[in-house]
């Protein structure tokens, strides 16, 4: 067989490919007869409504000198690990707002950090493409520096997101730029599985976010470059459970919904959509109309515990409270009063789901809770 | 009280206020009542319209000032309002909303109450007057915030010069913006007073969903939200409006006074500075609210005795239930969230990181170390260079990081005027003898002035007429001082006359001159210059870089397609600039690298050995085959061709092959170097892999480099072997491969440079960072690109001789190198974050350009199609020096391909050079190019940007 013929059948094949892709498209649009809201709406769900003084910010957590670019909390206590271009990782207590650590990071490129399901440890990752365990009850060196505990090396691309797998204080999941994600073994520093890559079913593009399940946390997402959000079995690493598609642009931010059948997914499409992993269908699709066609990415999300508030956090520094079930914005904390001046690049939900702590490239962190009083109609 | 309130009738405003306030309200003291203000109001407007333009005018003249010892000055900036409003933090947010809101109505009133205290204080004198006026104050009713604030100061400046209460009374007075004190402290009282109905109302709360589960900690935490809420509350019901357009709040918020802070001894000085140098002036801040003697500032209740936190700015003090609301996260340590940012009160730089009991009880071990490291190190809390003159010059930045980092730096430098002997090290306040030996030759300040010290002996010292305690104490320790002589005395402390050239002996020399000087109180070089500054500067030598080096630290960002060089131009980079370009850890890493990288090279070379091997014998069967046709394959075996190796080498290679097959070498090889030592030497010896070697060009996988090593093969693999800085130059994957490396660098002090502005001092301080990327695995859209936007140059790398190789790019297509180069640099050119970032250009491989283009002509990548060297002609002749080798030609023709590419994509100047990566002379010329673009970026808002660069503007003249 010739190259030319080769090729040729390779061009066959792909826009077969794409037509098949068209054609699945259009059958699921055909299927999706219906979305969450519609239904909502149809049975008489009014949408929920927010004081002023519902969620206001109680906490602003200075103390970076650059972009936030991560944060992530404990599930216990009330701590809060961030990471920022100013090449540090803090460690707060956001009870009193303090700095409880200040680690400052070799790679000041870091991109992505969580807190261990035991609060020991922090994790981070970045462009030096590793994964950076920092336990935080060693004793700091000379210089006042903590030392690097474990450094997980294998990926080829930089850390896009690291997420500890729950109650595991030994096992972590990271994403990269490499297209693969890789669950590691802690205490060995080895890579326990690797998700993509070389196999067909991987993401074809970088992968920038992870997720895993939290009521079984064999299950995780990640969320690509590829537009598409994967799902995986961490006891089968050979391919993707399932592709999710539907995001128009980069999938910038997965997270699992509270009951873990569904996940959520934000993107530079601008848009967040409610995924359902069992029939791997569409459930809502989140857009805020925008005057310009130029709509802000979605960078972050969070669901609030009972799974009835989306908070969404957008590069032009909005951060919209989403009613799941209505698809309506009910709260911009972009446009509450001491809101971040700008891009909102990380949130996340107390384990309690008493407060929402907000990440933003104006070098702060602000934490929004219940005002404390609810007007009585 | 009958005395008070004569006091307060000998200055006039008790006249005019008498009215209603002071005889129903003197009792009562803070906090002041909703109701009460309004009264103030009534009898504003009128009487004092007029007179405030006075006060304005008063505090600020000089002579008022100076007649009382005062180091107090201030101008009325409105920017600094803005400054004020900025704070992001809640607390203060919230209850600024209420002030403006408040504003409107009670602005009238704040005036009048401004004005007759004012002139009240203007005329006090004494001390003691002052503090009768201020029980007055306190005493009497609607006046008491405003004269709170005057004895707050009071308290407060304890710690300060006396006096300054009436002043800063004076300057508060005086400004408009002492509004602030009356309106916080009437929202207060709004909020108090609906703070118990809603209290109550909290009771109905509905939690929302997110946080049904438990919302107690948030509310626990003290009081503070609640107040939080309250407040917003109020300003949310009552001005909705405003609320609905935040941008309008802020506009109409008053301008605040603040005042320049400039505190030194010597009040003459500080004339000086406020008029001729007035950029250098200091906010200084107030705070906003104004309380009681003694109350917090934020709750406004407690006394004196209940423990309190200062900050560290505006002398606020607040009680451990507000600590933290009002000082937030505390990221420059115990400051009011509107204090941040705000240089400290030179008063409190004793207690600079030293903790208080307060924080120590709220906060735990961890928190109170970072916030107290904050406070210690944060870049705006340290000493600032203007206010430390040497020698008649206020210092720079860089001089002020001189002075406090030598090895014997100035014991409790405050801000004030300084001598400075460079010679001897003599170090000492202004007119005064001197206070400490400290390191000498610092290159700080202005040269020494005779009269520095404000003697009057005629003895010079190193051109410094000496004082009579040093005239003393020099002939006490036996130096001829008859005939007014002039000494040069040596930081040893040698002393020879001035034009002289003998050293007459040593001031220090004796026992007892030390002795002496203690008695005297004069300074004694310390015996090592470390005993008593080695703390210091060490803690200072950590913690400068951390704030120093983000202010002036510039990022180079190097990137290139795989394969262009750019890791050699880095480990070049770290050779060049570091004293020790690679610690023990990485070179021992760095040998590893290096011995498995030989093995694998003696593995391919075995590899081509066995293929060898093989067609020589095909080759030799087929020749056998050819002339006796039945001649046996008994005898094939037997053949010699000159690839064969003994039996015993046949195993080794073998098994290495085995391995590299499996994909282990490295896990085996670097341990297991040494049983196999030998076996390498014997087989690089023999005939048949020298042979192999020899045909090295026909194995395509075998790198160019690898001839480097394999020549010195025996040598790496023996056990002891450490690399040299070549080794490691053309060692491959030896930095981090994956991903990004960084390196910290200054240029050295130009020696061979010949640079007419090198020479600037800035330059040596200046730190720059060389981040290099590897492109590969980093995705086709860079979306981590955007992290990298602080770079100030990004340095594009391409290797000029890849124009003739070819690699597949991601759809498995094979491509052109150079193609592929050239794809990377316009998706770099384009990435919105370099969006008006300066591109630097350098083609590398100049050395093997030049050889390779000699042999395959350029045209070879379909981009450079259209090269026609026009010096094809002069061929002949191209020794002479005038004309281009075709080597240079060809580079200048890359270049402006690229750089077109670049001003077609971009409308603006690519910057060209050519480097030879391997040669540290070239990879430096080219890292002080990328400076010298930074320069003419700093300098181009002052003009356009004529053409500097000889490289590019020899390439820009080269077209056809």
């Amino acid at each position: 067989m010739s190259v030319a013929e080769l090729k040729e059948r390779h061009m066959a094949a792909a826009e077969t490919v794409n037509s098949l892709k068209e054609r699945l498209k259009q059958k699921r649009l055909l299927l999706l007869d219906t979305d969450v809201a519609r239904y909502a709406r149809s049975q008489g769900q009014t949408r929920v409504s927010f004081g002023l003084t519902d969620l206001v910010c109680c906490r602003t957590l200075q103390g970076h000198t650059g972009k936030v670019y991560s944060m992530d909390w404990t599930p216990e206590k009330n701590r809060i690990v961030s990471a920022s271009q100013d090449g540090r990782l803090i460690v707060w207590n956001a009870l009193t707002s303090q700095k409880t650590h200040a680690i400052k990071l070799p790679c000041a490129w870091v991109m992505t950090c969580a807190f261990s399901p035991s609060g020991q440890s922090v994790a981070c990752g970045g462009l030096d493409s590793m994964c950076s365990i920092f336990n935080l009850n060693s004793q700091t060196d000379k210089d006042g520096n903590l030392p690097v505990s474990r450094v997980l090396s294998g990926h080829k691309g930089y850390v896009s997101s690291c997420q500890y797998v729950p109650d595991e204080d030994t096992h972590l999941i990271t994403a990269s730029g490499d297209q693969t994600c890789v669950l590691w073994d802690i205490t060995t520093g080895l890579r326990t599985s690797v998700f993509g890559g070389e196999f067909q079913s991987g993401h074809t593009a970088d992968v920038l976010s992870v997720s895993i399940n939290g009521s079984n946390s064999r299950m995780f997402i990640s969320g690509s470059c590829d537009s598409t959000a994967r799902l995986w079995d961490t006891r089968v690493a050979s391919r993707a459970v399932r592709t999710f598609h539907g995001h128009e642009g980069d999938v910038n931010t997965v997270k699992f919904f509270p009951d873990g059948h569904r996940f959520g997914s934000g993107s530079d499409d601008g848009t967040c959509r409610l995924f359902d992993i069992r029939t791997g269908h569409q459930l809502q699709e989140y857009n805020q109309q925008h005057d310009d066609n130029e709509a802000p990415h979605v960078t972050s999300i969070a669901f609030s515990t009972s799974g009835r508030l989306l908070f969404a956090g957008y590069t032009n520094g909005d951060c919209y409270v989403w009613d799941t079930l209505l698809a309506e914005v009910v709260l911009n904390l972009g446009k509450l009063q001491n809101s971040h001046d700008s891009r909102i690049s990380c949130l996340g939900l107390s384990a309690d789901g008493s407060a929402l702590c907000t990440g933003s490239w104006d070098s702060n962190l602000k934490i929004w809770a219940f005002g404390g009083h609810r007007r009585v109609h | 009280m009958s005395l008070k309130v004569e006091d307060a009738v000998e200055y006039s405003f008790a006249m005019e206020y008498h009215g209603p306030p002071i005889t129903r309200e003197l009792p009562r003291a803070l906090p002041i009542n909703v109701d009460r203000i309004p009264v103030a109001s009534v009898v504003s407007p009128l009487p004092f319209s007029d007179s405030v333009s006075l006060p304005v005018v008063q505090p600020i003249s000089a002579a008022d000032i100076i007649g009382k010892k005062l180091t107090k000055d201030f101008k009325l900036s409105s920017s600094a309002a803005e400054l004020l409003t900025v704070s992001p933090t809640s607390v203060i947010a919230f209850e600024s909303q209420n002030n403006e809101v408040s504003e409107g109505s009670y602005s009238k009133e704040t005036e009048s109450s401004v004005s007759p205290s004012s002139v009240n204080n203007a005329s006090l004198e004494s001390e003691t007057e002052n503090r009768n006026s201020n029980d007055i104050c306190t005493l009497s009713g609607e006046l008491s915030s405003d004269f709170e604030c005057c004895n707050r100061n009071d308290v407060l400046s304890g710690v300060n010069e006396r006096g300054y209460s009436s002043i800063s009374h004076d300057e508060f007075v005086g400004g408009v913006g002492s509004s602030g004190a009356l309106e916080s402290s009437d929202s207060f009282d709004k909020s108090r007073k609906f703070s118990g109905s809603l209290r109550k109302s909290s009771a109905y709360e509905e939690s929302l969903d997110f946080n049904e589960s438990n919302r107690t900690d948030w509310e626990s935490n003290e009081s503070v939200l609640s107040v939080d809420c309250l407040s917003s509350r109020v300003s949310s019901r009552k001005f909705g409006d405003e609320n609905q357009d935040s941008g309008g709040g802020d506009v109409r918020r008053t301008p605040v006074v603040t005042f320049c802070d400039i505190e030194s001894d010597d009040e003459n000085v500080n004339e000086d500075y406020s008029h001729s140098r007035p950029e250098v002036v200091r906010m200084k801040k107030e705070p906003v609210a104004k309380v009681r003697k003694g109350a917090c500032y934020r709750c406004m209740k407690g006394s004196r005795f209940t423990e309190k936190e200062v900050c560290m700015v505006c002398d606020a003090k607040y009680c451990t239930n507000c600590v933290l609301r009002a000082m937030g996260s505390m990221p420059e340590g115990r400051k009011c969230v509107t204090c941040i940012g705000y240089p400290i009160s030179e008063s409190k730089r004793i207690s600079l990181g030293k903790c208080s009991r307060t924080l120590k009880r709220l906060l735990n071990d961890l928190e109170v170390k970072q916030v107290m490291k904050a406070e210690k190190f944060c870049e705006v809390n340290q000493l600032s260079p203007e206010y430390i003159c040497v020698n008649g010059r206020p210092l720079y930045h860089d001089e002020l990081v001189m002075l406090q980092s030598c090895p014997n730096p100035p014991k409790k430098l405050k801000p004030g005027n300084y001598w400075y002997d460079k010679v001897s090290g003599l170090w000492g306040k202004e007119g005064q003898k001197p206070l400490q030996i400290i390191s000498p030759h610092l290159n700080v300040g202005g040269p020494i002035k005779a009269d520095a010290s404000n003697g009057n002996t005629q003895v010079y010292i190193n051109g410094r007429e000496i004082t009579k305690v040093e005239l003393r104490m020099l002939k006490l320790a036996g130096v001829q001082c008859a005939g007014n002589p002039h000494f040069w005395v040596n930081e040893d402390g040698s002393y020879q006359e001035e034009g002289q050239n003998n050293t007459k002996g040593f001031i220090w020399g004796k026992a007892g001159t030390k002795l002496l000087c203690a008695v005297l109180s004069l300074p004694v070089p310390s015996k090592s210059s470390y005993p008593c500054g080695e703390k210091i500067s060490s803690s200072i030598g950590r913690s400068k870089p951390e704030y120093l080096d983000q202010r002036v630290i510039q990022k180079l960002l190097l990137i290139g397609y795989s394969g262009s060089g750019t890791s050699t131009i880095f480990k070049q980079a770290r050779i060049l600039y570091k004293d020790i370009p690679f610690s023990e850890d990485e070179r021992e890493h760095i040998t590893l690298v290096i011995q498995s990288h030989v093995y694998s090279y003696i593995g391919i070379l075995l590899e081509g050995r066995e293929r060898f091997e093989e067609e020589s014998l095909n080759e030799l069967r087929q020749k056998q085959s050819c002339g006796t046709t039945l001649a046996g394959h008994d005898d094939a075996n037997g053949e010699e061709t000159p690839y064969s190796v003994c039996p015993r080498l046949k195993a080794f290679s073998d098994w290495l092959l085995k391995i590299m097959a499996s994909g282990t070498l490295e896990a085996i090889f670097p341990a297991a170097s040494r049983e196999y030592v030998p076996l390498v030497e014997e087989l690089c010896s023999s005939a048949a892999f020298q042979a192999t070697y020899k045909r090295r060009h026909e194995l395509e996988s075998l790198p160019s480099v690898s001839s480097y090593f394999l020549e010195q093969a025996v040598e790496i693999l023996k056990p002891d072997y450490r690399p040299s800085d070549l080794d490691i130059l053309y060692a491959e994957h030896v930095t981090s491969s994956n991903g990004l490396a960084c390196v910290e660098f200054s240029f050295p002090e130009p020696v061979y440079d010949g640079d007419a502005d090198s020479g600037d001092m800035n330059d040596s301080m200046l730190r720059y960072q060389l981040i290099r990327l590897q492109a590969k695995g980093f995705g086709e859209n860079c979306k981590w690109l955007e992290m990298l936007d602080d770079v100030r140059i990004v340095i594009f790398c391409v290797s000029l001789s890849d124009y003739d190789q070819f690699a597949l790019d991601g759809d498995g297509n094979r491509v052109n190198k150079m193609m592929l180069s050239k794809k990377l640099f316009e998706n770099m050119v384009t990435h919105p974050t370099f969006d008006q970032m300066e591109f630097l250009l350098l083609l590398n491989k100049f050395d093997s350009f030049e050889e390779k283009i000699e042999q395959v002509p350029l045209t070879k990548c379909e981009w450079f199609d259209d090269f026609h060297p026009v010096i094809s002609r002069n061929r002949s002749n191209s020794n002479n020096a005038n004309h281009p080798t075709l080597g240079q030609l060809g580079f200048h023709y890359v270049a402006v391909k690229f750089k077109r590419l670049y001003s077609s994509l971009t409308g603006r100047k690519l910057y060209a050079s050519a480097v030879k990566a391997l040669e540290p002379m070239s990879v430096d010329a080219a890292l002080k190019y990328a400076r010298e673009v930074l320069k003419w970026d700093e300098e181009r808002p002052n003009g356009r940007l004529s053409e500097y660069s000889t490289y590019s503007t020899d390439a820009s003249s080269f077209s056809h």
